[in-house]
């Protein structure tokens, strides 16, 4: 059963057109891969399935919801990592955490089995400006599954990782809906059993994993 | 109800904590407003007679350049970071964490005017009375709802140290006649100080519901 299904989704900027008549169904529990040269929409298209943007045109629905008016209450159940990590530099990794669980609603008892799930419970206490490009973004991955989203959607989250990003990736998105972006074409095959291929804002196509590979 | 007030005084705290952590704004402005007064005191030739005069003048100037500052900092730093998309891709109510930013941004320049009127008694030689400190707070909440709003609205425009003061000063002249004219009564001119509070009361009131109501929208889009 699909989970996300998208239709025509257009976006433009001013006089360009970022994104043309994407049309997709995601499943639930799928994990779907997005691919495509710098500029091709993989972005826009992700901030808009995360509702985090409105598309010029086209419709979208999440979990039987209307995801274009439906946005507060989706909140609840999806999560993204954003190309910045959005964090307060000044806070610790910990109290980070705790200040969007209350955001979220959640309780505070999450952050400490979230912090360790992302490997930062050694540095909870150090302020997030002071922690590497990599365990920022790995505290920005945390906060996006906090509230335990069925629906993660991804904007090149290995971007900074270390070698070990496909096996935190691993665990934060099983048993979840997930949308991926990424260049890495070895770690969308790997994590990812579909590809949505994107070039100049359009949709080249889907491919399985083996068409990827070849 | 409950859920909202928590979020606006976790968001009002972790402003507070990461201004105490970083000391960035509220030294700055301290010294800005101790400058204005040292500035105002060599630009007039103050003395007794006419020091209750000008003294206002001086003060809601110093005021409202700080809190141009001030409030100007508390969505331009949200964007800087990327964590005001953060806050807005939870569940919680935009007014809320509207409302802990402004609680945030109020306190800074309270604390900023706990340095000016002191300083301004100094310099100026006027009297430091809770006449005084009751008028100057109640404008600061007022200044404080329109300045976050405006600041909220501007923070993605790349001009926007620009157009903060040009939104926001007309909207505080309301704030700046009532203020001005209790603190001069306050400082022994002749008025009535009450209806210059009670004016304040109200323009409190009709702003800080004016600017909730379009706080939704600023920060929804």
């Amino acid at each position: 059963m699909s989970i996300l299904v998208a239709n025509g989704l257009t976006q433009w900027f001013g006089s360009e057109v970022a994104l043309e008549a994407i049309d997709l169904a995601i499943d639930s529990g799928e994990h779907m891969a997005v691919l495509g040269e710098n500029g091709a929409g993989k972005t826009t298209l992700l901030r808009i399935l995360a509702t985090a943007a409105r598309p010029t045109s086209g419709g979208l629905e999440i979990m039987g919801l209307d995801a274009l008016r439906e946005r507060k209450r989706l909140r609840r159940r999806i999560g993204f990592v954003a190309h910045a990590p959005g964090l307060y530099p000044a806070l610790s990794a910990k109290e980070n955490l705790e200040f969007f669980s209350t955001l979220q609603g959640v309780p505070r008892e999450r952050v400490a089995e979230t912090l360790a799930l992302v490997g930062l419970s050694q540095v909870a206490r150090r302020p997030a400006g002071q922690l590497s490009r990599g365990m920022q973004q790995r505290l920005a991955i945390g906060r996006a599954i906090l509230h335990d989203p069925k629906l993660l959607v991804l904007d090149e989250p290995d971007a900074s990782l270390g070698s070990d990003a496909a096996e935190l990736l691993e665990a934060v998105m099983h048993d979840r809906t997930v949308v991926l972006a990424t260049h890495d074409h070895a770690l969308a095959n790997r994590l990812c059993r579909r590809t949505l291929v994107l070039r100049h804002g359009r949709s080249v196509g889907t491919a399985t994993r083996l068409h990827i590979v070849q | 109800m409950t859920n909202s007030i928590a979020i606006a005084l976790a968001v009002a705290r972790k402003d507070l904590t990461a201004e105490w952590r970083t000391r960035e704004l509220v030294p700055a402005l301290a010294q800005f407003v101790v400058l204005a007064l040292i500035i105002a005191n060599f630009g007039f030739q103050i003395d007794a007679r006419n020091a209750p005069s000008i003294a206002p003048g001086v003060l809601w100037m110093a005021l409202v350049f700080a809190g141009l500052v001030a409030f100007g900092r508390a969505f331009a730093a949200e964007r800087e970071q990327a964590s005001l998309e953060a806050m807005l891709m939870t569940p919680a109510s935009p007014v809320a964490i509207f409302a802990g930013k402004a609680l945030a941004a109020t306190l800074l320049l309270i604390g900023c005017e706990a340095v000016l009127l002191p300083a301004l008694a100094l310099f100026f030689g006027t009297p430091l009375s809770a006449a005084i400190v009751s008028a100057v707070l109640l404008a600061t909440i007022g200044m404080a709802a329109l300045g976050c709003l405006f600041s909220a609205m501007v923070a993605r425009i790349r001009a926007r140290e620009l157009l903060l003061p040009l939104l926001t000063l007309p909207l505080w002249i309301p704030f700046i006649v009532a203020g001005g004219q209790a603190v001069q009564v306050a400082m022994g001119a002749t008025g009535n100080y009450d209806q210059a509070l009670a004016l304040l009361v109200d323009f409190d009131i009709l702003f800080v519901v004016l600017t909730s109501l379009a706080a939704r929208f600023v920060l929804d889009e």
